[in-house]
Protein backbone atom coordinates (compact mmCIF):
# COMPACT_ATOMS: atom_id res chain seq x y z
CA UNK A 1 0.00 0.00 0.00
CA UNK A 2 1.07 3.54 -0.69
CA UNK A 3 2.70 5.63 2.34
CA UNK A 4 -0.26 8.58 2.12
CA UNK A 5 -2.97 5.79 1.57
CA UNK A 6 -1.72 4.06 4.41
CA UNK A 7 -1.24 6.94 6.76
CA UNK A 8 -5.19 8.29 5.70
CA UNK A 9 -6.42 4.65 6.12
CA UNK A 10 -4.85 4.20 9.71
CA UNK A 11 -5.91 8.31 11.05
CA UNK A 12 -8.97 7.44 9.82
CA UNK A 13 -9.31 4.62 12.06
CA UNK A 14 -7.78 6.11 15.21
CA UNK A 15 -10.06 8.61 14.93
CA UNK A 16 -13.16 6.32 14.55
CA UNK A 17 -11.50 4.08 17.39
CA UNK A 18 -11.13 7.63 19.48
CA UNK A 19 -14.85 8.65 18.85
CA UNK A 20 -16.39 5.36 19.69
CA UNK A 21 -14.58 5.14 22.97
CA UNK A 22 -15.53 8.44 23.46
CA UNK A 23 -19.09 8.20 22.72
CA UNK A 24 -18.88 4.67 24.99
CA UNK A 25 -17.18 6.92 28.09
CA UNK A 26 -19.40 9.68 28.25
CA UNK A 27 -22.52 7.16 27.94
CA UNK A 28 -21.49 3.67 29.12
CA UNK A 29 -25.03 2.33 27.91
CA UNK A 30 -24.57 3.59 24.64
CA UNK A 31 -23.37 0.12 23.15
CA UNK A 32 -25.91 -1.99 25.68
CA UNK A 33 -28.48 -1.66 23.92
CA UNK A 34 -30.17 -4.43 22.10
CA UNK A 35 -30.39 -2.05 18.52
CA UNK A 36 -26.77 -1.99 17.88
CA UNK A 37 -23.79 -3.12 20.32
CA UNK A 38 -21.20 -2.43 17.61
CA UNK A 39 -20.93 -6.41 16.93
CA UNK A 40 -23.02 -7.90 14.18
CA UNK A 41 -22.26 -11.99 15.41
CA UNK A 42 -22.98 -10.79 18.78
CA UNK A 43 -26.36 -8.63 17.61
CA UNK A 44 -27.40 -12.09 15.26
CA UNK A 45 -26.76 -15.13 17.40
CA UNK A 46 -25.86 -13.70 20.53
CA UNK A 47 -22.60 -15.46 21.05
CA UNK A 48 -19.44 -12.83 21.68
CA UNK A 49 -16.88 -12.79 19.19
CA UNK A 50 -12.95 -12.86 19.55
CA UNK A 51 -12.97 -9.13 19.88
CA UNK A 52 -16.11 -8.34 22.06
CA UNK A 53 -15.34 -6.70 25.58
CA UNK A 54 -12.35 -4.45 23.94
CA UNK A 55 -14.09 -1.18 24.69
CA UNK A 56 -15.14 -2.06 27.94
CA UNK A 57 -11.70 -3.31 28.47
CA UNK A 58 -9.96 -0.04 26.76
CA UNK A 59 -12.15 1.87 29.58
CA UNK A 60 -10.99 -0.37 32.24
CA UNK A 61 -7.88 0.79 30.96
CA UNK A 62 -8.50 4.40 31.31
CA UNK A 63 -9.68 3.98 34.79
CA UNK A 64 -6.23 2.32 35.70
CA UNK A 65 -8.09 -1.13 36.16
CA UNK A 66 -5.42 -3.48 34.25
CA UNK A 67 -6.41 -6.63 35.78
CA UNK A 68 -10.09 -5.81 35.29
CA UNK A 69 -9.33 -5.26 31.85
CA UNK A 70 -7.15 -8.16 31.05
CA UNK A 71 -9.83 -10.20 33.08
CA UNK A 72 -12.24 -8.76 30.35
CA UNK A 73 -10.53 -8.93 26.91
CA UNK A 74 -6.44 -8.76 26.69
CA UNK A 75 -7.34 -7.59 23.33
CA UNK A 76 -8.71 -4.21 25.57
CA UNK A 77 -4.20 -3.40 26.00
CA UNK A 78 -3.37 -3.97 22.17
CA UNK A 79 -6.19 -1.57 20.58
CA UNK A 80 -5.25 0.92 23.33
CA UNK A 81 -1.40 0.83 22.46
CA UNK A 82 -2.33 1.20 18.57
CA UNK A 83 -4.51 3.91 19.53
CA UNK A 84 -2.08 5.73 21.54
CA UNK A 85 0.96 4.98 19.09
CA UNK A 86 -0.41 5.58 15.47
CA UNK A 87 -0.92 8.97 15.94
CA UNK A 88 2.41 10.34 17.78
CA UNK A 89 4.22 8.08 14.99
CA UNK A 90 2.21 9.52 11.62
CA UNK A 91 2.99 12.96 13.31
CA UNK A 92 6.39 12.33 13.42
CA UNK A 93 6.99 10.22 10.51
CA UNK A 94 5.05 13.29 8.08
CA UNK A 95 7.70 16.22 10.00
CA UNK A 96 10.51 14.16 9.37
CA UNK A 97 9.17 13.17 6.26
CA UNK A 98 10.07 9.64 6.56
CA UNK A 99 8.27 6.33 6.42
CA UNK A 100 9.18 4.31 9.55
CA UNK A 101 5.57 3.54 10.01
CA UNK A 102 4.92 2.33 6.98
CA UNK A 103 7.89 0.40 6.93
CA UNK A 104 7.17 -1.18 10.46
CA UNK A 105 3.69 -2.05 8.97
CA UNK A 106 5.18 -4.18 6.14
CA UNK A 107 7.40 -6.09 8.08
CA UNK A 108 4.60 -6.72 10.66
CA UNK A 109 2.38 -8.36 7.33
CA UNK A 110 5.72 -10.49 6.23
CA UNK A 111 5.83 -11.60 9.82
CA UNK A 112 2.47 -12.56 10.29
CA UNK A 113 2.45 -14.55 6.89
CA UNK A 114 5.19 -16.85 8.09
CA UNK A 115 3.60 -20.32 9.69
CA UNK A 116 5.92 -19.87 12.43
CA UNK A 117 4.44 -16.51 13.76
CA UNK A 118 0.49 -17.24 12.21
CA UNK A 119 -0.25 -20.84 14.07
CA UNK A 120 0.35 -19.20 18.04
CA UNK A 121 -1.38 -15.67 16.78
CA UNK A 122 -4.22 -18.06 15.31
CA UNK A 123 -4.23 -20.52 18.75
CA UNK A 124 -3.98 -17.28 20.84
CA UNK A 125 -7.10 -15.73 19.24
CA UNK A 126 -8.86 -19.05 19.06
CA UNK A 127 -8.29 -19.57 23.10
CA UNK A 128 -9.33 -15.87 23.67
CA UNK A 129 -12.96 -16.67 21.59
CA UNK A 130 -13.24 -19.96 23.76
CA UNK A 131 -12.64 -17.77 27.13
CA UNK A 132 -15.01 -14.90 25.59
CA UNK A 133 -17.32 -17.20 25.41
CA UNK A 134 -17.29 -18.82 28.51
CA UNK A 135 -17.26 -15.29 30.21
CA UNK A 136 -20.33 -14.28 28.20
CA UNK A 137 -19.57 -11.35 27.40
CA UNK B 1 7.16 -14.59 -25.36
CA UNK B 2 5.04 -16.41 -27.50
CA UNK B 3 0.97 -14.67 -28.46
CA UNK B 4 -0.83 -17.89 -28.39
CA UNK B 5 0.97 -19.27 -24.85
CA UNK B 6 -0.10 -15.42 -23.44
CA UNK B 7 -3.47 -15.69 -24.71
CA UNK B 8 -3.92 -19.07 -23.02
CA UNK B 9 -2.84 -17.51 -19.95
CA UNK B 10 -5.13 -14.89 -20.33
CA UNK B 11 -8.25 -17.12 -21.37
CA UNK B 12 -7.62 -19.03 -18.07
CA UNK B 13 -6.96 -16.34 -15.58
CA UNK B 14 -9.31 -13.70 -16.82
CA UNK B 15 -11.46 -13.60 -14.06
CA UNK B 16 -8.55 -13.16 -11.87
CA UNK B 17 -7.61 -9.62 -12.95
CA UNK B 18 -9.96 -6.41 -13.40
CA UNK B 19 -11.07 -5.99 -17.31
CA UNK B 20 -9.09 -3.20 -17.88
CA UNK B 21 -5.95 -4.79 -16.65
CA UNK B 22 -6.06 -7.29 -18.87
CA UNK B 23 -4.55 -5.83 -22.15
CA UNK B 24 -1.83 -4.27 -19.79
CA UNK B 25 -1.26 -8.26 -18.83
CA UNK B 26 -0.84 -8.81 -22.17
CA UNK B 27 1.43 -6.64 -23.75
CA UNK B 28 3.49 -6.96 -20.91
CA UNK B 29 3.81 -10.81 -20.81
CA UNK B 30 4.36 -10.63 -24.75
CA UNK B 31 7.29 -8.05 -24.09
CA UNK B 32 8.72 -10.55 -21.74
CA UNK B 33 11.61 -12.71 -21.93
CA UNK B 34 10.70 -16.49 -22.33
CA UNK B 35 12.55 -16.92 -19.37
CA UNK B 36 10.02 -15.71 -17.22
CA UNK B 37 7.17 -18.05 -18.39
CA UNK B 38 7.84 -20.67 -15.77
CA UNK B 39 7.12 -17.82 -12.82
CA UNK B 40 4.14 -16.69 -14.86
CA UNK B 41 2.88 -20.24 -14.34
CA UNK B 42 4.28 -20.83 -11.20
CA UNK B 43 2.59 -16.95 -9.35
CA UNK B 44 -0.29 -17.80 -7.38
CA UNK B 45 -3.12 -16.14 -8.11
CA UNK B 46 -6.08 -15.61 -5.99
CA UNK B 47 -9.48 -16.45 -7.17
CA UNK B 48 -11.79 -13.30 -6.24
CA UNK B 49 -15.01 -15.94 -6.47
CA UNK B 50 -13.65 -17.66 -2.99
CA UNK B 51 -12.46 -14.87 -0.86
CA UNK B 52 -16.17 -13.76 -1.17
CA UNK B 53 -17.49 -16.57 -0.13
CA UNK B 54 -14.67 -16.29 2.70
CA UNK B 55 -16.36 -13.10 3.19
CA UNK B 56 -19.69 -13.62 3.38
CA UNK B 57 -18.89 -16.42 6.10
CA UNK B 58 -15.92 -15.12 8.14
CA UNK B 59 -15.29 -11.83 6.84
CA UNK B 60 -16.40 -10.53 10.61
CA UNK B 61 -12.79 -11.94 11.49
CA UNK B 62 -11.04 -10.57 8.74
CA UNK B 63 -9.71 -14.29 7.61
CA UNK B 64 -10.58 -12.64 4.15
CA UNK B 65 -8.23 -10.42 4.34
CA UNK B 66 -5.77 -12.12 5.81
CA UNK B 67 -6.28 -15.14 2.89
CA UNK B 68 -5.29 -11.93 0.25
CA UNK B 69 -2.42 -10.47 1.82
CA UNK B 70 -3.64 -7.75 3.51
CA UNK B 71 -2.75 -8.97 6.65
CA UNK B 72 -2.69 -5.17 8.35
CA UNK B 73 -6.34 -4.80 7.63
CA UNK B 74 -7.18 -8.38 8.35
CA UNK B 75 -5.79 -7.52 11.78
CA UNK B 76 -7.81 -4.04 11.88
CA UNK B 77 -11.31 -6.00 11.21
CA UNK B 78 -10.30 -8.88 14.20
CA UNK B 79 -9.81 -6.22 16.71
CA UNK B 80 -12.91 -4.18 16.10
CA UNK B 81 -15.43 -6.89 15.57
CA UNK B 82 -15.31 -6.55 11.72
CA UNK B 83 -14.88 -2.62 12.58
CA UNK B 84 -18.22 -2.44 14.09
CA UNK B 85 -20.06 -5.01 11.74
CA UNK B 86 -19.75 -2.05 9.12
CA UNK B 87 -16.70 -2.85 6.93
CA UNK B 88 -17.66 -6.40 7.24
CA UNK B 89 -20.65 -5.46 4.92
CA UNK B 90 -18.89 -2.97 2.95
CA UNK B 91 -16.18 -5.76 2.43
CA UNK B 92 -18.53 -7.74 1.14
CA UNK B 93 -18.99 -5.88 -2.22
CA UNK B 94 -14.99 -4.84 -1.98
CA UNK B 95 -13.22 -7.92 -1.80
CA UNK B 96 -13.51 -8.80 -5.05
CA UNK B 97 -12.32 -5.96 -6.74
CA UNK B 98 -9.15 -6.70 -3.79
CA UNK B 99 -8.57 -9.86 -4.57
CA UNK B 100 -7.92 -8.23 -8.38
CA UNK B 101 -5.74 -5.73 -7.46
CA UNK B 102 -3.50 -7.83 -5.02
CA UNK B 103 -3.20 -10.39 -8.01
CA UNK B 104 -2.29 -7.55 -10.39
CA UNK B 105 0.34 -6.59 -7.79
CA UNK B 106 2.07 -10.08 -7.45
CA UNK B 107 1.86 -10.11 -11.55
CA UNK B 108 3.58 -6.48 -11.65
CA UNK B 109 6.14 -8.19 -9.00
CA UNK B 110 6.84 -10.88 -11.71
CA UNK B 111 7.06 -8.82 -14.76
Amino acid sequence: MIRNNLYLLLSGACLLGYSWIALNYLDPAFSDNKYFNGCLIKAITGIPCPSCGTTRSVLALSRGEILNSVMLNPFGLIVLLILLATPVWILVDLLRKKETLAQCYRYIETLLLCPGVAIPVIAIVLCNWIWNIYKGL
Amino acid sequence: MEASKVDMFIMANAKNFESYQLSQIRDKLIAADESKWPMVQMVQLKDPSTSLIISIFVGHFGIDRFIIGDVGIGVGKLLTCGGFGIWTIIDWFMIQGATREKNMEKMQQIL
